[in-house]
């Protein structure tokens, strides 16, 4: 099976060699990176190419452009230029020898767009648009943070949440409503109390299961044997990570609808 | 192809070596020695072909483990060592992305190093196969090369299948007698899994097994008809499974399908994706398989070592394989038919509606990642992951790392989805390990390891000891039977793959790679 799919390729690239040298390669530079090209290029397939291969390239009466391999090993139109002016007629795709230089230019750079998009599409961008995440009631959301949720023990909206809308990203804002593992977010800190009775209080820096180290009120970092001491640990997020498991959908959407529409 | 061409010919010059190679008494390694328990060296990577990663060794026991102490240490240039090194006749043999080791296991010195720069995904590599005197490292441009062990020259080079469209190679083949069993990784790109057999002397791929049935074929029914779902594939075998040599069967975990996210274009169960299948390792052909993660839209491949355990249950032998899958469900099977035997949560998901009389688990659409985000029970990352299991038979315990980790999942693809078509983005995790009764999936104790996820893996030896590491960067060494701590020591690093142990010159070490540091412990004299 390997050897032939190899064997496949190096047919398509006899194929595809000899375009090179009929200066098939567009003279416009592939600039898939530029916005602008990329728009282009995909109004322009939308018109030349988007009837069989789909408007965003994923594949319609004609395969699927964004996971294929003459767009996965093209460079600069080297591949795709040759194959958009002389078409694949065993195969059924016309030739396009009418268009300049520069749309086969910009097609080239959609579908690069395009391949890149979905090559990195394990992500959830910064800026995710609020439209998709208000889906929820407000009014429950209010009922919920001044009830069931408890969040109104800890917080309030003329007090540490004021203006919380407008300073984090929606999809930042929605992570943090349910737990805040940001840098902002506040810190676990431990009394460890010696068998003398001295006490020590401070932000946690390091703990396992043998030593507690802590940033204490002296301003001396300080590190102990567990097994000395006695160690109290407040964590300001224990309610929040009580709480993950009893959240339905509905409550973070409606808690988010709340905070969001509270800006 | 002139590498294919060349690899070719080289194979017909050394083809007459093989034979010498493989049956005479100074080989550096018999294949058949892989089917025999694991004592004194670490052919394979887990030790052995039952995943069991349980040693004979006792040397190092309960009653002196406090005595361990340093027997050398080796840095090493390079990234994080994610690999599991090999120890044949006192030499290790391990690697990270593009680079291969052999390294003496008295002193940690580099007898050879093989650097072979390329394009590709770099995540990680699992480690080398041995057969013979040679060595199987896959590439992060998804070539597999074959090296001479003596001095790490290169044998020949294959192109599994092409980096370009997004694949890359991770796991450490596994040899059974004449293959060299390899598998792919990938899936930011919606490009089919495989799993391939290849000729230890030539390198020709003697077998492929495609993760996707063609159409018609059995199991192509749960994908959509009429469309190209089934090409989008995913299904990586990205981890090195198990063999039992008796019933000359092999066991694979299968990753996920692909786009990853999302399943709306992918209706139906998607076999053999996220699935554990039984093959022949002769002929490559299917002989069982069971899903763990039916029509998965959350990334939990069903990858995690599938452990070989036999034992004798109301009076009847049975041969087992165990699986604590990524997914939260930890699964028995027999190994023989592939008949389900015990399906049960080791942490609290919400993303099942239930078992269905397979013994699989039912999702739930609701718990499908959604533009405005869902709350679910492991996140992607998973409850556990590659991290390797170990099976202690004194205690019959199936030891394991465990996490409780939740994450909102979004949808994020607009049109046809591609790829990932999204993510999850995790709230909070920590993790511990287990010690599981695997005839009840009843929990006989959790040793707490810390907040964050934890990746190392773990080992038991017949010294009655446990080691891993936990989240904090110390080595342990715990009674497997209870999780208690008897040995510990804090170091520079995490440990990124799982300890492991050998015997040189009478005295036992235990081995623990620690960021890209080679650490070995012995008895103090």
């Amino acid at each position: 099976m390997l050897k032939r799919f190899q064997r496949a390729w190096l047919f398509a690239l006899i194929l595809i060699t000899p375009a090179w040298g009929q200066g098939h390669k567009p003279a416009t530079a592939v600039s898939e990176s530029d916005p602008a090209a990329v728009e282009r290029g995909q109004a322009q397939f939308k018109s030349s190419c988007g009837f069989c291969h789909g408007e965003d390239a994923t594949g319609s009466r004609a395969p699927d452009l964004v996971r294929s391999s003459i767009v996965a090993h093209d460079e600069q139109g080297s591949l795709l230029a040759p194959t958009i002016r002389n078409g694949r007629p065993d195969q059924g795709m016309p030739a396009f020898p009418a268009l300049s230089d520069k749309q086969v230019a910009d097609i080239i750079a959609f579908l690069h767009h395009q391949a890149y998009e979905a090559s990195h599409s394990a992500h959830v961008p910064g800026n995710y648009p609020v439209a998709k995440l208000l889906t929820g009631n407000a009014e429950a959301g209010k009922a919920f943070f001044l009830g069931d949720g408890g969040c109104s023990g800890c917080h309030s909206l003329d007090g540490d949440l004021k203006g919380i809308a407008s300073r984090m990203n929606p999809i930042d804002l929605q992570q943090a409503i349910v737990y805040p593992n940001n840098s902002r977010a506040p810190k676990p800190t431990a009394t460890v109390t010696l068998k003398d009775g001295t006490r020590y209080e401070g932000k946690i820096l390091h703990q396992d299961e043998f030593r507690i180290s802590i940033m204490a009120q002296d301003g001396w970092y300080r590190s102990f044997a567990v097994p000395d001491v006695t160690i109290a640990i407040h964590d300001p997020l224990e309610a929040h990570r009580a709480l993950t498991s009893r959240y339905t959908d509905a409550d973070i959407h409606n808690l988010f609808a709340f905070l969001e529409k509270a800006k | 192809m002139m590498k294919v061409v060349a690899a070719t010919l080289l194979a017909a010059v050394v083809n007459l070596q093989v034979t010498i190679a493989a049956d005479s008494a100074n080989a550096s390694l018999q294949t058949a020695d892989l089917s025999k328990p694991l004592s004194k060296d670490w052919p394979t990577f887990n030790g052995d072909y039952s995943g069991r990663r349980f040693s004979e060794l006792s040397q190092i026991n309960q009653s002196n483990v406090k005595r361990l102490t340093l027997a050398w240490m080796s840095q090493f240039q390079t990234v994080g060592i994610k690999s599991t090194p090999l120890m044949v006749n006192g030499i290790l043999y391990f690697t990270t992305p593009d680079n291969v080791w052999a390294a003496d296991a008295h002193s940690g010195e580099t007898i050879w190093h093989y650097y072979r720069p390329s394009q590709g995904d770099h995540i990680g590599n699992r480690g080398v196969g041995m057969y013979g005197d040679w060595l199987y490292f896959g590439t992060p441009d998804c070539h597999l090369v074959s090296l001479d062990a003596k001095t790490g020259n290169l044998r020949w080079d294959i192109e599994l299948a092409d980096p370009k469209a997004g694949y890359f190679a991770t796991m450490a083949p596994l040899i059974v007698r004449d293959h060299v069993i390899v598998g792919v990784s990938g899936d930011v790109t919606d490009v089919p899994g495989f799993l391939a057999s290849v000729d230890p002397v030539t390198g020709s791929v003697q077998w492929k097994w495609n993760s996707e049935p063609k159409p018609g074929e059995p199991g192509s029914e749960t994908w959509p008809q009429g469309t190209d779902a089934v090409t989008h594939g995913g299904g990586m075998t990205w981890m090195t499974g198990t063999y039992d040599p008796g019933l000359n069967q092999l066991y694979w975990g299968i990753g996920n399908p692909n786009p990853v996210l999302n399943g709306d274009i992918r209706k139906g169960e998607n076999l053999y994706t996220c699935s554990i299948v039984s093959l022949n390792p002769d002929t490559g052909k299917l002989l069982w398989h069971f899903q763990p993660s039916p029509h998965d839209t959350h990334d939990w491949d069903a990858v995690q070592t599938p452990v070989l355990v036999d034992d004798d249950y109301n009076g009847v032998h049975r041969k087992l394989l165990l699986q604590a899958s990524r997914n939260g469900f930890f699964f028995v099977l027999d190994r023989t038919t592939g008949e389900h035997i015990l399906t049960t949560p080791f942490v609290a998901t919400n993303w099942s509606k239930g078992i269905d009389s397979r013994g699989q688990p039912i999702p739930n659409p609701a718990k499908e990642p959604k533009p405005d985000g869902v709350l679910v029970s492991p996140g992607s990352d998973g409850a556990t992951n590659w991290m390797a299991p170990t099976f202690d038979p004194k205690s019959q315990l199936f030891l394991f790392s465990a996490r409780r980790l939740w994450s909102l999942f979004y949808m994020t693809a607009e049109g046809k989805p591609e790829g990932w078509a999204g993510r999850d983005r995790n709230l909070w995790a920590d993790s511990f390990l287990v010690g599981m009764d695997y005839k009840t999936g009843n929990i006989r104790w959790k040793h707490e390891m810390g907040k964050g996820e934890a990746v190392a893996g773990l080992l038991s030896t017949a010294g009655n000891l446990l080691f891993t590491a936990d989240n904090a960067n110390n080595l342990l060494a715990l009674d497997p039977a209870t999780g208690k701590t008897l040995w510990h020591a804090h170091v520079s690093a995490g440990m990124l793959t799982g300890p492991t142990t050998y015997e040189l010159d009478g005295k036992q070490y235990l081995l623990t790679a620690v960021g890209s540091l080679l650490i070995a412990w012995t008895l103090a004299e």
